[in-house]
């Protein structure tokens, strides 16, 4: 799949069910290139969304395409080679080698000749290098959402217009190397036209780096709205919050307070 | 520095075989009766007059040698059998015996022994030694799509549910066995307590080629799986994310897992705890790359069950200890060890 203009990921009426629970019908388009937070109260269905999204919930109802086709006729190979995910937490059980769970992100490809640079230069961008010879027994969590993080970045190394899929992607890191590896992110997927869907909890973050805000409440879709200034007010009713705003020149920043409190 | 995706350079491997060989070998001095060395000299002619040495031409060639290549092959299966089950349930404490597969053998087999003989015309059938590995591993196919589907569905991910389930396998299983012996005759009741004890005493160059050729399909059928299986060790999410297709990795790996059991139980009945303790060992040392771990946990099992069942040979010979005693012994105290260390960490 090449860069493109066009629309990248189309959800038309894509609803599932996990035991009782409904979510959905979710429809929007994204854009090839797109910058998409997914932002809600906790257990709103965020990572629901991302899961449908990716294909791991299957849908009850409606369709879900990808790059024009519907995922269910991409094989599990063929999705690998356009989508990535890096999810919320990962298993530890089995020690494995840090290379080796970076190189996994290349098991789609068909032909893995230059996949040992390929591990290097992805360890090397997610700052997991120094980790390259170590196991994944006791690494810490930081450690480890680097290395998946590297993974993530192999499997989507040597395409362009790729989708990627990021759940809390900062939440195990500490702020330095959490505002270094987002840049980081951010310029891979920039440099290669990825689009970019990423839950989030830090609504400065979102505003800031993102184009567009998918709000999610109770399993539904609560607004679908671009990311600026005008966005706040249906954030303030989404979280039940009062933002404060401060400028700094061309930034803004914004800060939490209670509605129930003095504001 | 290891290659990617090459396979990882093997000198441990090598060293391995070397130790399998050595073993093998004299594992061959040690039996009921001593053995003239000049024995292995196949191509020399021997009068009949020199009974020592025609003895033991027919002891070493006939009889144990068969047994202690059976025993490799048998303890390799079984390694490789607790590699791909860890594999398969993400989970480092599964093995056939403790889930329940082995047992859902043997009582497959055990109710043929019993129920199939009263069948006029079945009863045949039922004592040809065909149709009993295919009866056992049809046995322990059906444990294994049942805790497929029990872990997939009800309890993704939970370690402990696993076992728990296992455990409740294994009962049942053990109750339709102890009720199978409760209505056997006689005879049926030696054939079942050698399912459940398990013993390699009844062994021939045929038994040894099929469980060989078994051992050697199944590998041939992992090798280009293993590192879908190592990205499952990652995670469902993540090993679907990559690229594997999931549902068939699931079911080609029940296929291997149920044929390795059910045949291992069917050719030699319950041998617990190999399966556990193998691929363990080589984890401990190597990690858990399946490419690493998979030929290694053949070879440890290997040697493993040839020593063990050395032991069962000499240890009160003439008489024979059924093999299973030791490796529950050697695997028993090995797993609360594990237990112990880790602290229910794994658990």
């Amino acid at each position: 799949m090449t860069a493109q203009t066009g629309v990248l990921l189309r959800l038309d009426q894509a609803e599932v069910c996990i035991g009782t629970t409904r979510f959905g019908p979710f429809s929007f388009d994204v854009l090839a290139g797109e910058r998409i937070a997914i932002l809600g109260p906790s257990g709103a269905g965020k990572s629901s969304l991302l899961k449908v999204i990716s294909g791991e919930y299957a849908t009850a109802n409606g369709n879900l395409s990808l790059g024009g086709k519907p995922v269910e006729s991409l094989g599990p190979a063929a999705l690998s080679r356009v989508l990535a995910v890096l999810p919320q937490s990962y298993q530890n059980t089995f020690a494995m080698s840090v290379e080796l769970v970076i190189g996994l992100g290349r098991l789609g490809r068909v032909a893995a000749g230059d996949s040992n640079q390929i591990v290097r230069q992805s360890a090397t961008l997610a700052r997991a290098e120094h980790l390259l010879h170590r196991t994944t027994a006791g690494l810490s969590g930081g450690e480890l959402a680097r290395v998946h993080l590297a993974r993530v970045f192999a499997q989507l190394w040597d395409v362009s217009g790729g989708l990627l899929l990021v759940d809390e992607p900062l939440a195990a890191l500490d702020p330095g190397l959490a505002l270094e590896l987002f840049d980081r992110l951010s310029s891979f997927t920039r440099l290669r036209g990825h689009t970019l869907i990423a839950v989030l909890h830090d609504v400065q973050l979102a505003l800031q780096e993102f184009d567009r805000l998918i709000l999610i409440r109770q399993g539904q879709l609560y607004a679908d709205c671009p990311s600026s200034v005008d966005a706040i007010p249906i954030l303030e009713r989404l979280f039940e919050v009062r933002f404060r705003k401060h400028h700094a020149g061309d930034l803004l920043f914004i800060s939490a307070t209670a509605t129930q409190g003095h504001s | 520095m290891r290659r990617y995706p090459g396979w990882p350079e093997p000198p441990i491997t090598l060293v391995l075989v070397g130790v399998l060989f050595l073993i093998t070998l004299v594992a061959t001095k040690y039996g009921a009766l001593p053995l003239d060395q000049s024995a292995w000299l196949f191509w020399r002619e021997v009068p009949e007059s020199e009974t020592l040495a025609v003895g033991s031409r027919h002891i070493l060639w006939g009889i144990r040698l068969p047994r202690i290549l059976f025993a490799g092959v048998v303890g390799a299966s079984l390694g490789i059998g607790g590699a791909l089950t860890q594999a398969l349930f993400r989970n480092p404490l599964a093995e056939p015996g403790l889930l329940g597969i082995s047992s859902g053998a043997a009582c497959a087999a055990a109710l043929s022994i019993v129920f199939l003989a009263r069948i006029p015309g079945a009863d045949t059938f039922a004592s040809h030694w065909l149709p009993l590995p295919l009866i056992a591993f049809s046995g322990a196919i059906l444990v294994c799509l049942f805790l497929n589907g029990i872990s997939q569905k009800w309890m993704t991910g939970s370690m402990g549910g696993l076992l728990l389930t296992g455990i409740a396998v294994n009962a049942l299983a053990g109750a339709v066995i102890g009720l199978c012996a409760y209505t056997a005759t006689d005879i049926q009741l030696r054939t079942l307590t050698f399912w459940t004890l398990g013993s390699l005493a009844n062994v021939s160059w045929t038994l040894v080629a099929v469980s060989s050729g078994i051992l050697l399909v199944t590998w041939i059928a992992a090798r280009p799986l293993l590192q879908g299986l190592n990205a499952l060790l990652l995670g469902e999410n993540i090993a679907r994310h990559v690229g594997v297709c999931l549902p068939s990795l699931r079911l080609r790996i029940v296929l291997m897992v149920a044929g390795l059991a059910g045949f291992a139980v069917a050719f030699c009945g319950v041998i617990g705890f190999v399966g556990l303790v193998a691929p363990h060992l080589v984890r401990m040392t190597a990690g858990a790359d399946l490419r690493v771990v998979l030929p290694r946990a053949a070879i440890v099992g290997a040697i493993l069950l040839i020593c063990a069942d050395t032991l069962a040979r000499t240890i009160a010979a003439p008489a024979e200890v059924p093999v299973g005693i030791f490796t529950a012994l050697l695997g028993s105290s090995f797993f609360l060890w594990l237990l112990a260390r880790d602290k229910g960490r794994a658990v």
